[in-house]
């Protein structure tokens, strides 16, 4: 799992069938300083992270197939959590 | 899955059984300088290496794609498949505020 923070969203009209109607946020990981580290990735959110907020995403293809409720879906990368941020949310320091 | 530009096709005149009749696109993955800059893309290739992926959706060269890496790329394969990246949507529009 990563710590990561959201920057955006994706959308895709052509897509793998279990992919329909699920949001796709751009996900940069971030270090240990919480600097981003890394190559964006792109994971399926039931949660409804907001823009800039810290997320957990996991690349378990299991637990996101099982979300997916497809078993042959291919989808990877899953936001599991959101990480608890001070009111008015937005970056921390910086 | 990460996105990236297609740049390229590959095609197979051998080929083991399992991937007969495949599409397969080679992708440059996007690094943050491209979300960054995505209407002024970095010139070249990407600093993260190229790579080449099964493709079911129909892509062509200079779209934008999401693919997957891994193990989870040969899931959606009647039995064990030796595929490790896969196109999984051909990206319309990309929403990025860094």
């Amino acid at each position: 799992m990563l710590m990561a923070r959201v920057q955006g969203s994706v959308i895709a009209t052509r897509k793998h069938p279990s992919f329909e109607g699920w949001r796709l946020l751009i996900c940069q990981p971030l270090s240990a300083s919480g600097e981003p580290e890394g190559s964006p990735q792109v994971a399926l959110d039931p949660h409804g992270a907001g823009l800039h907020q810290r997320v957990i995403i996991s690349s378990d293809g299991a637990a996101t197939r099982l979300a997916v409720g497809d078993p042959k879906s291919p989808a990877r990368w899953l936001v599991v959590g959101i990480v608890d941020e001070p009111e008015g949310g937005g970056r921390l320091a910086s | 899955m990460r996105l990236g530009t297609v740049i390229g096709r590959v095609t197979l005149s051998q080929s083991i059984p399992a991937l007969k009749g495949g599409r397969w696109l080679l992708i440059s993955p996007f690094t943050t300088d491209h979300f960054q800059r995505r209407h002024d893309p970095p010139a070249g290739l990407s600093r993260d290496p190229s790579l080449v992926a099964y493709d079911a959706l129909g892509g062509s060269a200079g779209d934008t794609v999401g693919f997957v890496e891994g193990r989870e790329a040969a899931m959606p394969f009647q039995g064990p498949t030796p595929v490790d990246a896969i196109t999984v949507a051909l990206v319309d529009d990309v929403f990025y505020v860094p």
